[in-house]
């Protein structure tokens, strides 16, 4: 069996079988609820993480620009600010968060691993000092615009708001990564960075795009994610972290090439969700629900690493 | 006059450019600097905090880095025998999450009636047996360490909330009474366990035949395989390593916390910054033991010294991330054509 589908037959197994073992989760409304509630987000966020990962970096602060574009939004819309003005904060909010980023990097060229972390760290301070310790800022209903309801829970022809954003970047993204000069620059900075500097291009501008554009669409769900609880609730966007780095990890075994890819991030994502949603239907709770999950990344990992001490070196 | 342009080109890609005079002098002046840094700080609370430098707060300082220094004592043989590439060389991404999962065994086996031997037993196999899956997958399935952590570090969490339900598990023994008391007096036992483990793994890394090759097989892969190393064998021990420290760090949580405690997981990157941070302690910007104890105490003594200046605590984690950044800038020039 080729490695290359083994996240697709996961996906398909666990569709299959949680449709058979549960009534509730082959439904309209679970459906629904999965891509709306569960997978929009993540997805948004993944897609940073795939560009990120594709230019051989990481990014760890993932959460800190999610943070800093709501704190903007909901601080604004909290004084009235008009909405497009708000939404155009937070935007900005979560760019400075990549610029940040983009300068350690591409600048002073730290791995991105550690100046991500350290971005991290610096935006928990920030959050923790502007916030007097963590407290949320919550809207007060007579405060939220009408147009709260329709980006949290609007949909134009039947289909959700939120996932016609995700559709939108993953369009975007898969576009840029996979068709564009800029994409196959970013290609080349992943898989051979020395040969890539010596081959004249300029490794620091497409760095700092890579990061740039990452910060962007984690505003974009720090936005979203805001109309939805309606509300900013300080250090929550830590939680897509490591869902994201994992869901790009496994949308590597889609390539034929063991490389990040849109694709196969989204379908990383789905799984992810699916799995979630289906162990919480068949009544196990959200303990065994982690185990079972982990445990599951771990399967689909090592059917696709299987036999890839090749593979593994060639990466190294 | 040679053609200097030339001589670039022919360089391999890729391959580490031999040591030049210059940059000896200049990691010289990063390890003098981050030292200097070090003594700087310690002055400053010294200077403007009463009480810092008073032989009990010093102790307590010790005893209060107990918990994260051994952790990310554990994490550092795993840099060492991986390399330094964050992420395709070594990282144990399940450290925190597996002290949240040996801790709850610990509290869990007290409370069901077991005595301090089989409890402590339990914990010490809980924790063998995360690295141990670790070991497999890094080395034999040949998953990406950062990957096969994250997957461990999942089940981590998941096992220990099922031990726990979530809650704290209070749990009190002879062991942990010794554990969380000072002895002799004014000097916490934590402490003293966090020094010696400390010195048990300096010993071994620093001056047994088995740490050198430990350092080669994370250097040099390749080169270490055509020496004969049993390269495999020397990274699975390197996580059999991070997950018995993890095992004996939460041993030490619990006795600091009086029982389990929900959220370890938070203590991952702090684990990770403390393993990183100490690279500049070292003469040659690598991971050393010495090297990450002094960078957990460093943090311990900003920690510290920000509650005696009644600075919000809210700074540490920003000062922190400055902290890694200024180290990890100036380590970074010194390596020639880092593009």
């Amino acid at each position: 069996m080729s490695s290359r589908y083994a996240l697709v037959a996961a996906l398909v197994a666990v569709f299959a079988f949680f449709s058979v073992a549960t009534t509730t989760f082959l439904t309209p409304g679970n459906l629904e609820s999965i891509l709306v509630n569960n997978f929009a987000l993540l997805a948004i966020v993944s897609l940073g993480m795939t560009l990120a990962i594709a230019a051989g970096g990481i990014d760890l602060s993932v959460g800190t620009a999610i943070d800093i574009a709501s704190l903007i939004f909901v601080s604004a819309v909290a004084a009235h600010v008009a909405m497009p003005l708000a939404v155009l904060g937070g935007l900005a909010g979560g760019l400075l968060v990549g610029a940040f980023n983009a300068g350690l990097i591409a600048g002073l060229r730290i791995t991105p691993f550690l100046a991500t972390l350290g971005t991290l760290f610096i935006g928990q301070s920030v959050q923790q000092l502007s916030t007097s310790g963590g407290q949320p800022i919550y809207l007060i209903t007579g405060h939220v615009p009408p147009v709260f309801a329709f980006i949290g829970h609007g949909t134009v022809l039947g289909i959700p708001f939120a996932m016609i954003v995700v559709g939108g970047c993953a369009a975007i993204f898969a576009t840029i990564l996979g068709r564009s000069l800029f994409g196959r620059r970013v290609e080349a900075l992943g898989a051979q960075p020395g040969v890539a500097w010596y081959s004249g291009l300029r490794v620091s501008r497409d760095t700092a795009w890579v990061y740039l554009l990452g910060s962007l669409v984690c505003a974009i769900a720090g936005i979203l994610l805001s109309c939805t609880v309606r509300a900013y609730v300080p250090l929550s966007g830590n939680a897509y972290l490591l869902n994201a780095i994992g869901a790009t990890f496994l949308g590597t075994t889609f390539s034929r090439v063991g490389r990040p890819n849109v694709a196969g991030t989204l379908l990383g994502v789905l799984l992810l969700n699916i799995v979630a949603n289906g162990l919480l239907l068949i009544g196990w709770n959200f303990y065994w629900q982690q185990v079972g999950s982990g445990v599951l990344i771990f399967l689909v990992l090592v059917v696709s690493f299987g036999g890839g001490r090749a593979r593994s070196t060639r990466a190294a | 006059m040679p053609d200097t342009v030339q001589s670039h080109i022919a360089l391999p890609v890729d391959v580490a450019v031999p040591r030049s005079r210059a940059a000896d002098t200049a990691r010289t002046l990063v390890r003098a600097g981050s030292l200097l840094a070090f003594v700087a700080v310690f002055a400053a609370f010294a200077a403007a905090a009463p009480g810092f430098l008073s032989a009990g707060n010093l102790a307590n300082v010790v005893g209060q880095s107990a918990v994260i220094g051994v952790l990310a004592l554990g994490m550092t043989l795993v840099v060492v025998a991986g390399g330094n590439d964050v992420v395709r060389g070594g990282i144990d991404l399940s450290v925190a999450n597996n002290l949240g999962l040996c801790a709850a065994v610990y509290a869990t086996g007290l409370g069901a009636g077991w005595g301090d031997g089989a409890a402590l037993a339990a914990t010490a196999l809980a924790g063998l047996l995360v690295g141990a899956v670790n070991a497999v997958s890094v080395v034999w399935l040949g998953i990406l360490p950062l990957l096969a952590t994250l997957a461990a570090m999942n089940v981590c969490a998941g096992l220990e909330l099922v031990l726990t339900h979530n809650t704290v598990v209070a749990a009190s023994s002879p062991l942990l009474d010794v554990l969380s008391g000072e002895y002799p007096a004014g000097v916490p036992v934590l402490g003293e366990v966090l020094l010696g483990v400390a010195a048990l793994l300096a010993v071994v890394l620093h001056l047994t035949p088995a740490g050198l090759r430990l350092y080669a097989v994370g250097g040099h892969r390749e080169a270490a395989r055509a020496a004969g190393l049993p390269v495999a064998s020397y990274v699975a021990a390197s996580y059999l390593g991070s997950g018995l420290c993890a095992a004996v760090a939460s041993v030490l949580s619990v006795a600091l916390l009086s029982g389990s405690t929900t959220g370890s997981g938070d203590m991952l990157l702090a684990a990770v910054v403390t393993a990183l941070l100490g690279v500049v302690f070292s003469r040659r910007l690598v991971a050393t033991i010495p090297g990450t104890l002094l960078s957990a105490l460093f943090i311990g003594i900003l920690i510290n010294g920000f509650q005696l200046l009644n600075i919000s605590s809210y700074w540490v984690n920003g000062v922190q991330g400055v902290l890694i950044l200024l180290v990890v800038a100036a380590t970074s020039m010194l390596r020639p054509n880092a593009g």
